[in-house]
């Protein structure tokens, strides 16, 4: 058994990477970590100094607050559906709603920011798994404290906020 | 085992730019097995400096990420007959996907002109388009949680 949760633990998989196809000029040999510009050694890498310890699970606050990731949304739906459907649980700062480039529709996703962090939850709570233009949307929080998967115990709450203990 | 694809690795690195008389230029953005995004973009212009961000996102906004992929079927094409990077710049596609790995390089592409009179305007199309979408996702995602404007 725990033989078998080894193989696909995605830290190991990191470091030994199981056998796969690789196509392209860039070869195996470049697989990730190569990256010319995010990776630099007197990189100050910001993240935020106001930002708390990781801790694992838990959605993280951005800048100025709460952004929520719905996707799962048909493809003529309009910002105006998004901004009608989630107002309803705060006052909606700021939205994003991309266009397939392509076709033109939407590409399917769009992210929202509320101020709090109990208008996000709220949303979260009541719109997950709820239907919109007959398609079911899911509905979570889009960043997080801290990796996931790199613990061997997986959070099985991730796709879902809970009612945390975080202060906003 | 079959549709494991949820639970399997993943990884997205994409990488623009090129170097001339502002120096290096470039943006990058990669999606790590562990949710963390990191994003870079350097433009020398006008004195303008790097900015690099690093955010955890969280599954859902990879699983987002992963149906992105899946759908513009990127995974089938090759980039043998796309056009090689040249002095206008380079752009790199790295996706790891369950047990598919693609590393794609090419030139800068203007626009749908470059696609069409490519030796590969499917593959490349379907590059093209990738490529936009998955920009216009992070631009979101970092200009939202850093509040600031990408580009």
């Amino acid at each position: 058994m725990e033989g078998h949760d080894d193989d696909v633990s995605m830290e190991d998989a990191v470091v030994e990477p199981m056998p796969r196809r690789t196509k392209g000029r860039g070869g195996s040999g470049r697989l990730r970590s190569q990256s010319k510009t995010l990776d630099h050694p007197n990189n100050p890498f910001f993240l935020d100094a106001n930002e708390p310890p990781s801790q694992g699970y838990a959605p993280q606050r951005s800048i100025e607050g709460w952004i929520v990731l719905i996707t799962g949304i048909h493809e003529e739906a309009q910002e105006d559906h998004i901004l009608n459907a989630f107002g309803y649980y705060g006052e909606i700062k700021n939205l994003h709603m991309n266009l397939d480039r392509r076709t033109g529709f939407a590409k399917g996703n769009a992210l929202i920011e509320y101020e709090t962090f109990e208008e996000a939850d709220a949303a979260i709570s009541a719109m997950n798994g709820t239907k919109l233009f007959g398609r079911t949307i899911l509905v979570n929080s889009a960043f997080m404290t801290g990796p996931f998967g790199s613990n061997s115990r997986r959070s099985p709450q991730l796709n879902r906020s809970r009612s945390p203990r975080m202060k906003y | 085992m079959a549709g494991e694809e949820e639970n399997s690795e993943f990884y997205l690195r994409y990488y623009v730019g090129h170097k001339g008389k502002f120096g290096h230029e470039f943006l990058e953005f990669e999606f790590r097995p562990d949710g963390k995004l990191r994003y870079a973009n350097n433009s020398n212009y006008k004195n303008d400096t790097i900015i690099r961000k690093e955010v955890y996102v969280t599954p859902a906004v990879v699983r987002e990420c992963r149906r992105i992929i899946s759908e513009s079927e990127i995974l089938k094409e090759d980039d043998v007959n796309w056009p090689e990077p040249d002095r206008v710049g380079r752009q790199e596609l790295e996706i790891v996907m369950g047990n598919e790995h693609i590393s794609f390089t090419t030139s800068k592409i203007g626009s749908l002109v470059d696609v069409q009179s490519s030796k590969d305007p499917e593959g490349l199309r379907i590059f093209y388009y990738l490529v936009q979408d998955l920009k216009c996702f992070v631009f979101s995602l970092i200009s939202l949680h850093f509040k600031i404007k990408p580009i």
